[in-house]
């Protein structure tokens, strides 16, 4: 099964939640509190709690990873936040196919919130199996 | 600033930790990737959770209100798999300012390296706090 230049990734939806920061908050080991405090975040002048940058970049992780499967290796997987996402509202991680050069890879990744805003931009490359 | 620019390229202490399976276990169920793989390996951001992605620098936190995640790049050399016993060694590569909407942003450029039981180095992490 060969990989073709503009090949979109099935999008996946996430529903992240306030629990489900305090858990990612509590497995990360990352305890700031704008994740999972209102009146925290609200102090240091954010809407309410916002996702974690990195759960974000795990949502793109499985996005790659599960499209990828047993076919090739992960070697470089970049994720850049340029706006906030909060829990109760989904999140889509979509991706599609930008460069194939032999067993090499390359794949633009991107989340968006509820109204289609790209609030996480990254890329990942991939080695194919020979 | 200058206090900050002092710590550029200097290595934090490195902290050793083994790959558990609870803590895989764990950290799979809160991202919420169904993937059966991640039984046995762990998933491309797992590492984070190993050692601090990046430091609270108290002398960044005279500067602006809060925190943010700028991005982060993962770059993979070989496999990391539960019960594997990974070093990681972290230090600041950068320290800048750059003007926002509202006021100056200092960003701090952090990397780490992750070396297993076999000195392999098996990932690079490069991340970008900001203070705003």
């Amino acid at each position: 099964m060969s990989v073709q230049v503009g090949e979109e990734l099935a999008d996946l939806v996430k529903h992240p939640t306030t629990r489900q920061l305090v858990q990612y908050a509590g497995a990360q080991g990352d305890f700031y509190e704008i994740h999972y405090d209102q009146e925290f975040a609200r102090g240091v002048g954010l809407p309410g709690v916002i996702l974690h940058g990195l759960l974000k970049a795990a949502f793109l992780g499985e996005l790659v990873t599960g499209w990828l499967g047993d076919r090739g290796t992960l070697t470089k997987f970049e994720v850049s936040y340029r706006g906030i996402d909060r829990p109760g509202s989904p999140y889509r991680c979509r991706g599609r196919v930008v460069k194939v050069d032999g067993t090499q890879v390359e794949l633009e990744v991107w989340g968006e919130d509820s109204e289609g805003r790209r609030t996480t931009a990254g890329s990942a490359s991939v080695e194919m199996n020979g | 600033m200058d206090r900050l620019r002092a710590r550029i390229g200097v290595d934090a202490p490195p902290t050793e930790a083994v790959v558990e399976a609870g803590h895989v276990k764990r950290f799979v169920e809160a991202i919420g990737d169904p993937n059966p793989r991640w039984a046995k390996e762990v998933p491309p951001t797992f590492l984070v959770a190993l050692a601090p992605a990046s430091l609270h620098l108290a002398e960044a936190e005279e500067y602006g209100q809060g925190w943010l995640n700028g991005g982060n790049r993962f770059e993979y050399f070989a496999p990391v798999e539960i019960g594997d016993r990974i070093t990681a060694t972290g230090r600041v590569a950068d320290v800048y300012e750059k003007p926002g909407s509202s006021g100056n942003l200092l960003f701090i450029i952090f990397e780490t390296d992750y070396v297993n039981q076999d000195s392999q180095l098996v990932a690079r992490l490069r991340g970008t706090a900001i203070r705003r």
